[in-house]
């Protein structure tokens, strides 16, 4: 346990660079995008009082207020997002092949530590968790700060003040990101955890058997995915939507639970038995 | 003691070693020799599990290699292991970090014996002091046995003899060491054992001493003899 924590700690130092360049590429691109269309906004309602400055109420009327959803559909709210979610994603694989690749044979070190191989699986699972969950948390801080430049900038007769629940509900994207309920939070980031220690699972196939490999990880990858949604296939392929949502969800959350355990069981056997530097 | 016995490893259809044992003793120093390629390297990644076998055991002192094990045996390859972002300091912090058997004052002492600084970024070092670095962070751990692939390969004269030193210091004896190196010359007089390989079987294997003594041949004039059969 107590080197586990080292590795996790050792890979998000391993990280932090990348992951402060993107909290602050989020922070201003995002900034940025609030003010400036704010800034837009003004200057159009402006525009439109232009020849006509004593009926301030008349333009407001035909012009629609400023809400901040408007502001979350806009490139540079939405594009650090996504660089966001791309960098994860390609960090699911460059977290291990980092180790193999280059200059450095790092992956020796890691393989030859005095502790269960299966940790260093558990301590790059756990950074790409840390690293998703620090950029979401990062995201729900900046969205009242966001809100409040909006406030600042838009007078109040000129804007719709939401939650940010409101906001949320509205860009559904969003929602899949910052669910709703504990529930959903569970099944969203359950699900994307498992999809991880699959991809994991499939890497450590390709480095096992290198292109053997990638067909095994494939082959590995389509059972999984099969089983994981077995529940929701069968439901609407053989059983014509009998089962109650409620009943779907448990027997998700059964299936996610016997993938995750065989995804883990085999990447620990791969670690230990198969794996070449 | 490491025992190999009849390990045998392929590469897809290519039989790298078709059956290869010999045992190391701890305390002496053995050396594979054997042209590029005939799986020296294979070898020592399979005595540490960072090669699956298709047959055979390898045993360290009566048991299967385990997690436990890497504080007992210490693989030295002829690449850093550490990542090149890293300054030598934050090296040894990660091996004190994670293995209980790092001698912090032997890590020191290897500093000073082979002139780095802690400071000094890997990245940064040449190709000698990288090979001083992998062995530094090999030998300051107190393990039993210590495997080394290549320590001369590619290093200047100088950094050879630095290193070469080394296998006559208080920092190897009682450990047991499996070597394997093209530059016997620089280390003939303090090999206790050669195994000789060539294409995934051991050709002989023989106490130096012995063949010194009764037969009053180096290592170079047997390695002749049978590699030139």
């Amino acid at each position: 346990m107590n080197r586990y924590i080292k590795l996790v700690n050792f890979e998000m130092n391993r990280i932090a660079k990348l992951y402060v360049v993107l909290l602050a590429v989020t922070f201003v691109s995002q900034v940025v995008g609030v003010i400036y269309f704010s800034k837009h906004f003004l200057k159009q309602v402006n525009e439109a009082m232009t020849g006509n400055p004593q009926n301030r109420q008349e333009v407001i009327e035909s012009m629609s207020p400023l809400s901040f959803d408007q502001v979350t559909e806009t490139l540079l709210f939405v594009g650090p997002i996504l660089i966001s979610i791309t960098a994860v994603a390609f960090y699911i694989f460059i977290i291990w092949y980092r180790d193999w690749l280059g200059k450095n044979t790092f992956v020796y070190r890691l393989l030859m530590l005095p502790t269960a191989r299966i940790n260093v699986f558990f301590a790059k699972l756990t950074t790409i968790l840390l690293m998703t969950f620090g950029l979401v948390a990062f995201q729900l801080m900046l969205l009242p700060f966001e809100m409040k430049i909006m406030q600042w900038i838009v007078p109040k007769d000129l804007r719709i003040d939401a939650s940010i629940n409101a906001v949320l509900d509205r860009f559904v994207e969003l929602r899949i990101i910052f669910p709703e309920s504990f529930i959903e939070f569970i099944l969203h980031y359950g699900l994307g955890t498992i999809i991880v220690a699959i991809v994991f699972t499939f890497i450590l196939f390709e480095r096992s058997f290198r292109w053997k490999g990638i067909i095994f990880g494939f082959v590995y990858g389509f059972i999984a995915f099969m089983l994981l949604f077995s529940p929701v296939l069968l439901n609407e392929l053989v059983l014509n939507s009998y089962l109650y949502p409620s009943e779907i969800v448990l027997l998700e959350v059964v299936a996610g639970i016997i993938v995750m355990a065989c995804t883990v069981w085999m990447s620990h056997y791969l670690l230990t038995k198969k794996i070449r530097v | 003691m490491i025992e190999i016995k009849d390990v045998k490893k392929n590469f897809g259809r290519k039989k790298v070693l078709k059956g290869v044992s010999f045992t190391a003793e701890k305390g002496e120093i053995t050396c594979l020799i054997g042209i590029n390629g005939v799986g020296k390297t294979t070898i020592l990644n399979a005595i540490t599990a960072l090669t699956p076998i298709q047959s055979g055991e390898i045993l360290i002192d009566g048991e299967k290699l385990h997690k436990g094990s890497y504080e007992k045996i210490m693989f030295i390859p002829d690449a850093i292991t550490m990542l090149p972002s890293m300054r030598i300091a934050d090296a040894m912090e990660f091996m004190n970090d994670f293995y209980d058997c790092w001698n912090e004052a032997r890590a020191k002492e290897l500093l000073q014996f082979f002139k780095l600084k802690e400071s000094d970024r890997i990245s940064d070092l040449s190709k000698g002091n990288t090979a001083k670095v992998n062995l530094l962070l090999g030998l300051a751990l107190d393990v039993d046995y210590l495997l080394m692939d290549e320590p001369f390969s590619g290093i200047d004269i100088f950094s050879r003899e630095q290193i070469a030193d080394v296998f006559t210091s208080h920092l190897i004896e009682e450990r047991g060491v499996i070597i394997t190196t093209h530059e016997i010359n620089d280390i003939e007089h303090l090999i206790d054992k050669v195994v000789l390989i060539d294409e995934g079987v051991v050709l002989k294997e023989f106490r130096t001493e012995e063949i010194r003594e009764n037969e009053g041949k180096s290592v170079v004039d047997v390695m002749r003899e049978v590699y030139q059969k």
